[in-house]
């Protein structure tokens, strides 16, 4: 036990602490008696010095001295200054050490040790006798050195002083004792505190007890920068996380369509904020409320609804396609989709992607009419051929004949340029048609559309002008589908008018630009309708035309694309009741193809 | 001359100039309308026995211009052909609520619309008051 060899500890030390304080008193009671012995030694000689010479006989010496029972007491003698003795008195056992005094003998009182008998010094004090009526004397007076017995007293206090001493240490003892429990219960603990070196387990003492503190200090200072460590990359990944939860939501909030989030319950737990144009519903009326609280839509609803009964339903997506209520003029789809991580994973409830179909839609009705109208073109021209057909089977008038010959073929005319349109936009959207640009000569190009359009438009009491200059720079144009252009141009020009009015084909040149125009006196276009003639399939409104003529939304679309592919541009300037100019703008041909073949 | 009296509704000449010939030729009093308002304007002139009119045309199109004839004239209920192509399928809803309407399919037959009419005429009186009365 680490406590009995305090105790040990203890014992010893005061040990040596008794031994060091009597060798330390003997040591300071012997100074003393040296310093007693020379006081007393000089008195005694120079009391001696004082005295008449007569009087120092050896039977005066003896009675005049009481010192001889003073047990350092050695001898006293007076000797002349041959050194013979006058007279002495001498303790028992004790010779007076002969030899001559030492040269200063004569001028004063010395002090000087001799070798005694037996085996310890004599101290002797020495002067010179102050009567000299018989010559010079000397006074001598020895005493036995350091020879002394420990006086019985001195025993008895170094004894009792050892005994205090001895009696303080089991006191110190269990002071000590009574100080140290509390950390050798800490010792105890200390071990169950973390994890410690197994070495450390078992303390022995203070020092093991503060070793193991260091080391459990250690261990949780590396410990709590290990765990400070932690902390910061906790942190550090919670704001990726956080990051990248953010950037998701941003992904989801700017995907063009509504996304709903429906739990498994049905209930709607997130929605982008692109559902509010859609649904025409504020995300607050629809975040966390039963599906009939807002919404109004019936295939929607059914759709929700459905999601919610869960099962096999909610497994494969569902499309549906309606027009919501709040919104009108718009068509969505709104397809569910289950919310799983993968096969057979977690489902999260259902995510219900909202899309904006209105252009799908419309352009899928627009395309619906256009067969429509393709085939009443079609079937209008048909039907007077068919007449006409029968007509000339049956009958024998030779005028009638003629006629029936003459209609037949500008109704199959009429069907040709139909189709030969369709084709041609066919080809333009697929991207086949390349135009083949040559220099050509715009004044044969147009006087030859001039010629074209003339009879079209007698039979409806028009007037068709020519007005281009004598002298018109080259254009490089893919003459063929130039002349489309031109005649669809025309065509709406001729159809678009009144009878007695008139239509102009015009051309300038206009800062290295040559400017076709045609020119009608006809229904006009009404400003909202300008931006969307050139729209494939759109049909501007045909309200104020006599003898209209249904169009089939692709004359002008066909024309702007063709002047397009010439890197040229079509204007339009129109005022409804009055007319309307159509100005086609095209670069001149550059010079360098002046030597070109001008066809 | 039958004395029947036949109003034909069209906005293509073509079609107005072969059936009024072919018609004339069967001996049917034939006046021509290019639109539905011509047409109203035509009937109040003089009945006709029968009406055939096309779709689709500006002004006052078939669509309103047949509704509008039978109501105009309930106590006459002329027969009414109208001239549509399969195309229009979808528009016949409104010709199937009028009474004693019946569709030409378009492209068109002269000779099949004169038979057509001389079917018509040949048919007993009591099929008119049948359809009359539906």
């Amino acid at each position: 036990m680490k406590l009995n060899r305090i105790g040990l500890i203890l014992i010893v030390s005061a040990l040596a602490v008794i031994a060091i304080v009597v060798g330390l008193l003997v040591q300071r009671q012997q100074a003393t008696h040296a310093a007693q012995t020379d006081v007393k030694g000089l008195g005694l000689a120079r009391a001696l010095a004082a005295l008449p010479a007569a009087t120092l006989t050896p039977g005066v010496l003896q009675a005049l001295f009481p010192y001889h029972d003073d047990s350092d007491f050695a001898y006293a003698s007076v000797t002349d200054a041959a050194g013979r003795t006058i007279g002495e008195v001498v303790a028992p056992g004790t010779i007076v050490p002969a030899g001559p005094l030492p040269a200063g003998a004569t001028s004063g009182f010395g002090k000087r040790t001799l070798a005694g008998t037996p085996g310890r010094n004599i101290v002797e004090f020495h002067g010179p006798v102050a009567d000299r009526a018989n010559g010079v004397a000397f006074v001598r007076v020895g005493f036995r050195q350091g020879g002394h017995a420990m006086l019985g007293r001195d025993v008895s206090f170094f004894a009792s002083l050892a005994l205090m001493m001895f009696l303080l240490v089991p006191v110190i003892y269990l002071v000590i004792k009574r100080e140290m429990a509390p950390l050798a219960a800490l010792a105890s603990q200390v071990p169950g505190l973390g994890d410690l070196p197994a070495a450390r387990r078992d303390a022995h003492d203070i020092r093991d007890l503060a070793d193991t503190l260091d080391a459990y200090l250690r261990t949780a200072t590396a410990r709590i920068a290990e765990l400070e460590k932690n902390a910061l990359n906790t942190v550090a990944d919670n704001r990726l996380l956080q990051y990248g939860s953010k950037k998701l939501n941003a992904a989801l909030q700017s995907m063009p369509d509504g996304l709903l989030m429906l739990d498994p319950g049905g209930e709607v737990s997130f929605a982008t904020s692109k559902i509010e144009p859609l649904l025409g519903v504020g995300l607050e009326e629809l975040l966390a409320q039963p599906v009939d609280n807002w919404c109004r839509d019936a295939a929607l609803a059914q759709l929700l609804l459905r999601c919610r009964n869960g099962g096999s339903d909610t497994v494969r997506g569902r499309t549906v396609e309606f027009c919501p209520v709040n919104v009108p003029g718009k068509h969505l789809t709104a397809t569910a989709q289950p919310l799983t991580a993968g096969q057979g994973a977690m489902a999260f409830g259902t995510l219900i992607v909202v899309r904006d179909v209105t252009r799908e839609h419309l352009a899928r009705q627009a395309g619906n009419d256009f067969v429509a109208h393709v085939s009443h073109e079609l079937k209008s021209p048909l039907n007077v051929i068919t007449m006409y057909a029968e007509t000339l089977a049956d009958t024998e008038e030779p005028e009638l004949r003629v006629e029936s010959l003459n209609v037949i073929q500008d109704e199959v005319e009429r069907m040709n340029a139909l189709v030969g349109n369709l084709l041609n936009v066919s080809k333009l959207e697929t991207g086949s048609m390349s135009p083949e640009r040559n220099r050509v000569r715009l004044d044969d190009l147009l006087r030859d559309a001039h010629d074209h359009a003339l009879p079209r438009a007698e039979g409806r009491d028009l007037r068709v002008q020519l007005d281009i200059p004598r002298e018109l720079a080259a254009v490089a144009v893919d003459k063929d589908l130039f002349r489309i252009a031109l005649n669809n141009l025309l065509t709406n020009a001729i159809k678009y008018n009144r009878p007695g009015g008139s239509v102009t084909l015009a051309a300038r040149e206009e800062h290295n630009e040559v400017v076709i125009s045609v020119r009608d006196t006809g229904i006009g276009i009404a400003p909202s309708d300008q931006l969307r003639v050139f729209e494939k399939f759109y049909r501007a409104s045909e309200r104020g035309a006599q003898a209209p003529r249904g169009g089939h939304g692709l004359g002008l679309y066909l024309a702007a694309q063709i002047i397009e592919l010439h890197h040229g541009r079509i204007v339009l300037d129109s005022v409804p009741g009055q007319g309307s100019t159509f100005s086609i703008h095209l670069k001149m041909a550059p010079a360098a193809l002046e030597g070109t073949t001008v066809l | 001359m039958n004395g029947h009296h036949i109003l034909l509704v069209d906005d293509e000449p073509h079609v107005l100039r072969i059936l009024r010939l072919s018609l004339e030729r069967e001996g049917y009093a034939v006046t021509t309308a290019s639109d539905g308002n011509e047409a109203l304007a035509k009937m109040a002139e003089r009945l006709p026995d029968v009406l055939i009119s096309d779709i689709q045309m500006d002004g006052m199109d078939g669509r309103t211009l047949c509704p509008l004839a039978r109501a105009t004239y309930p106590d006459h209920p002329f027969l009414i052909l109208v001239m549509t192509s399969m195309t229009a399928i979808e528009e016949r809803g409104w010709a199937r609520a009028l009474a004693n309407t019946e569709f030409l399919e378009k492209p068109l037959s002269p000779r099949q619309l004169v038979a057509r009419l001389a079917r018509h005429f040949s048919a007993p009186p009591a099929k008119m008051e049948h359809v009359n009365v539906a």
